[in-house]
Parts: C-alpha cells; structure tokens; sequence
C-alpha cells in the first residue's frame, strides 16, 4: 500500500484483476486528466469517492485521508470539500438556472447569496454567456454546454479543494468544446491550491 | 403486507423528518420551493374546486331538503354538520390528491429516476430537505386554505339555493346559521384539513422517492400508489377525526343496538 500523503485522489481495488483494470493515485494540485474510463470503472469510483464510507472491494483516498478512518465529523468536513462535476451539469429541472447555481450556497451558507450576482455574471461571461438569457431559463431551454455550464459555476462558487468532473467537452461542438476546456485553469487560477480532476470516457473507436 | 408494513414505516419515517427538519423552511432554497408548492396546490386550484364546491353543496341541500323536507334550522344543521365538518374537507382533499399527489409523485420519481435527486447528495443536500419538507408543509396548508374556500363556496350556494327551494330568506338562514355555528367547527375542519394535507404530502412524497423501480414505467407506478395510499389515508384519518367527536355518541348507538 502506497502513504497516502500528498495523494489528492486515490482508488485501489482489492482484487487484482480488478486493480489490472482500472486505479487511480493523483498528487495533489494542477489539473489531472484521466483517460479512457470505463462505465464500470467510473460506477465503482464515482460512489467510492463521493460517499467517502470504508469500502470492501477498494482502498479510497481523499485529500490524503484514507476514507477506511474517517470518523462522521471528518467524513462531512472532508465531503465539504469535495465536488463533482457531471457531464450534464447535473442541474434541478424545475429550478431555474439561476436557483440552480444559488442552490447549494442557500443551503451551506445563505449569507453569501447576497452580492452573489456579479460574481456569477463574470463567470458565465468569461466563458461566452449571456448571463441575461441564461438565467431565467430552466435546464430544458438550455443547450448542454449551458447546463455544464452552469453546474461548473454553482461548483466554482463552492471553492471546492478537489473538483471530479465528468469530461466537460463531451458532446460539445468545437466551439463550444473550447470554452468547456478552459474550466480547469479558470478553477486554478481561482483555487491555486485545488486539483481538477478530469475522467474522459472511453473512445468508440468502431465508428 | 410486509411490503405495506414497509411502506407505512417509511411514509412515518418521512413524517419524522419534516417535523424534526421543519426549521429548514428558513433557508432561501427551501422558501422558495414552499412559496411555489402553496401557489401550485392552492391558488391555482382555485378556479376548479369553486365549481366543485358550489356544485357539492347545492347538491347536498337540495337532495336533503327535497327527502326530509326540512325546515329552515334543519337546512342549517345539515350545512353545518355535512358541509362544514365533512363534505368541505373532504372535497379539498380528493382535489389536492387528484392535483398535487399525483404531480408530486411523478416529480420526485423523474427526479429520482434521472439521477436529480444523486446530483442533490452530490451537493450535500439531503433531499429530504428540499423536496420533501416543502411540498408536505406547503400541501397541508394549501389543503387547509381550499377547504376553508369550499366551506365558504359550498355553504354559501347551499343556502341560496335552500332560500329559493323553502319558504326561508337569506337572511333568516344566515341568522340561524351564525346562531348554530360554532368556533369549534372551523377548528375542527382546519384541524383535519392540516392533517389530510400533511399526510397526502408525506405519501406523495414517499412513494415519488421510492419508485418501484429506475425506468421511465415505475413513474405512472409511483403515481398511482401515491393516489391510492393518500385517498386511503385520508379516509382513515376522517374515520378517528369523527371518532374522536362523535365517538361517545357512536359509542351510545352501537349499544343501543346491542
């Protein structure tokens, strides 16, 4: 077993075929992409990480902390500094874009909502939207580079220490695959001591 | 029955939580969310239940007073134990069955199925919070303020329609009815509309976040539960409601019986 100091995001399976078939061990900080995640590998991951309880089919490390030893309080502290990122967005259909950025800090801290807005509007400008247009709209009047988008910012807005995000270009046009690929610097440059942990599905390469 | 013994722990478990959770109403997500459960069920079911409801009490009075050929203080008693007590609250809840129940249960189980209510987790939102404490505080009060409507529609369109058919005015009969009246009836249907309210929500609720299944099918499923185990409920909750009333008066009639 490897120290987990240092180690922002580790995940060994137990069983050796299973760890032939997919790990993980990133250092912590700057901007990581893994790639050719399988849909198996990323549904073992994904829980494994995000519930961050002991497991016995793998070893998990979050944020140096072996998740074998957290105890509750740790578990929340550690959660709180945790985010993921879907390839959806993973917005609320019936709330607004704008809810659905403010949802999170209305509930982890209310008093940040207030003067909320300008912050929101640069964001979403640095990356080619109309905050106007976009955040009167409910997810089903959005295009998909929209909802990642503004799962992205309600993520942002979180200053989380570790981002696990599902890839941002994908299903994207080129375009809009150009503004997707800068979410990672923009979190940096925002949390220089974060780490933008990237999964990129795996290719079809039949077609 | 284990499956019911299931379902009736979980909607009771649900039940738990709102009470325990209810200061999270506080939070700006959670107002919003209780603002546009209240509008949903209540003031935009206003238009229906004011046809429902002047319909129902018209029907009831002019049925009665034609078989009984009742009186003027007759006429007011039956409004005011029928429509006040029973027929108003009953009539708001069947709608907010028929409205919120079901739009309830179908939300939360698309909500469920397509990975929304994950994605709350996700943030570290327990969902229970945002979608379930609302919608059950947001019903019981929308029900409470459609029944209070009905009474008023029902009772209102009963004695108009019972100054035309005996040989009674408005008057007389709004004089009667004030006189006969008590504070203790609007206590008592606002008791019981808060506690049908309360229980369609937490059944709608509880059945929309445990579909019988993740694809699209467990949906109508959910519905269709949440429907039948609130129209159940409600029922049962009127029988100890009339029990706890009108118990030793039951009490009296099965023994006189025996």
């Amino acid at each position: 077993m490897s120290a987990t100091a240092g180690v922002v995001l580790g995940y060994e399976p137990f069983a050796e075929e299973e760890r032939s078939a997919g790990r993980l061990w990133i250092e912590a900080g700057g901007s990581h992409v893994v790639p050719a995640v399988s849909a198996a590998f990323k549904s073992a991951l994904l829980p494994a990480v995000l519930e961050l309880r002991p497991r016995k089919d793998a070893r998990v490390v979050v944020l140096g902390a072996d998740t074998d030893a957290l105890s509750p309080r740790a578990r929340a502290t550690l959660r709180a500094q945790l985010a993921f990122l879907p390839a959806d967005g993973g917005l609320i259909s019936h709330l607004n874009a704008w809810e659905n950025i403010a949802l999170p800090l209305g509930f982890h801290a209310p008093a940040r909502l207030r003067g909320l807005a300008p912050e929101v509007y640069a964001m979403l400008e640095q990356f080619g939207a109309e905050p106007r247009s976009l955040l009167g709209r409910l997810p089903e009047e959005m295009t998909l580079y929209e909802r990642k988008l503004a799962g992205y910012v309600r993520m942002r807005l979180e200053k989380p220490r570790l981002v696990l995000a599902e890839d941002p270009g994908a299903g994207l046009g080129a375009a809009e695959r150009r503004w997707a690929a800068g979410f990672a610097a923009a979190y940096l440059a925002d949390c220089p001591e974060g780490t933008f942990v990237q999964l990129e599905d795996v290719q079809d390469e039949s077609g | 029955m284990i499956g019911f013994y299931r379902e009736l722990e979980g909607s009771m478990r649900l039940a738990g939580h709102v009470l325990r959770r209810f200061w999270v109403l506080k939070l700006p997500p959670v107002a919003e969310e209780l603002a546009r459960q209240i509008y949903f069920t209540g003031a935009s079911a206003t238009a229906t239940i004011v046809i429902r409801g002047a319909l129902v009490g018209t029907l009831i009075i002019a049925y009665v007073i034609e078989v009984l050929n009742a009186d003027v203080e007759l006429a007011v008693r039956i409004l005011l134990w029928v429509v006040l007590r029973e027929i108003g609250p009953l009539i708001a809840a069947v709608l907010v069955i028929q409205r919120s129940g079901t739009a309830v249960a179908t939300e939360l189980a698309l909500m469920k199925i397509s990975g929304e209510v994950a994605s709350l987790r996700h943030m570290r939102i327990d969902p229970q919070d945002l979608l379930v404490v609302p919608r059950v505080v947001g019903i019981a009060l929308a029900n409470t303020a459609l029944t209070v409507y009905v009474q008023f529609i029902a009772v209102g369109g009963g004695m108009l329609l019972s100054a035309l058919v005996i040989d009674a005015s408005l008057g007389e009969m709004a004089g009667s009815f004030f006189l006969l009246a008590s504070p203790l009836d609007l206590v008592y249907s606002i008791a019981k509309s808060l506690m049908f309210g309360a229980a369609i929500g937490v059944i709608a609720s509880y059945y929309g976040l445990n579909p019988p299944g993740s694809s699209i099918n467990a949906v109508p499923k959910a519905a269709i539960s949440a429907v039948t185990q609130a129209t159940l409920a409600v029922m049962l909750l009127n029988i100890l409601f009339a029990y706890l009333v009108y118990g030793s008066a039951l009490f009296g009639l099965f023994t006189a019986l025996q």
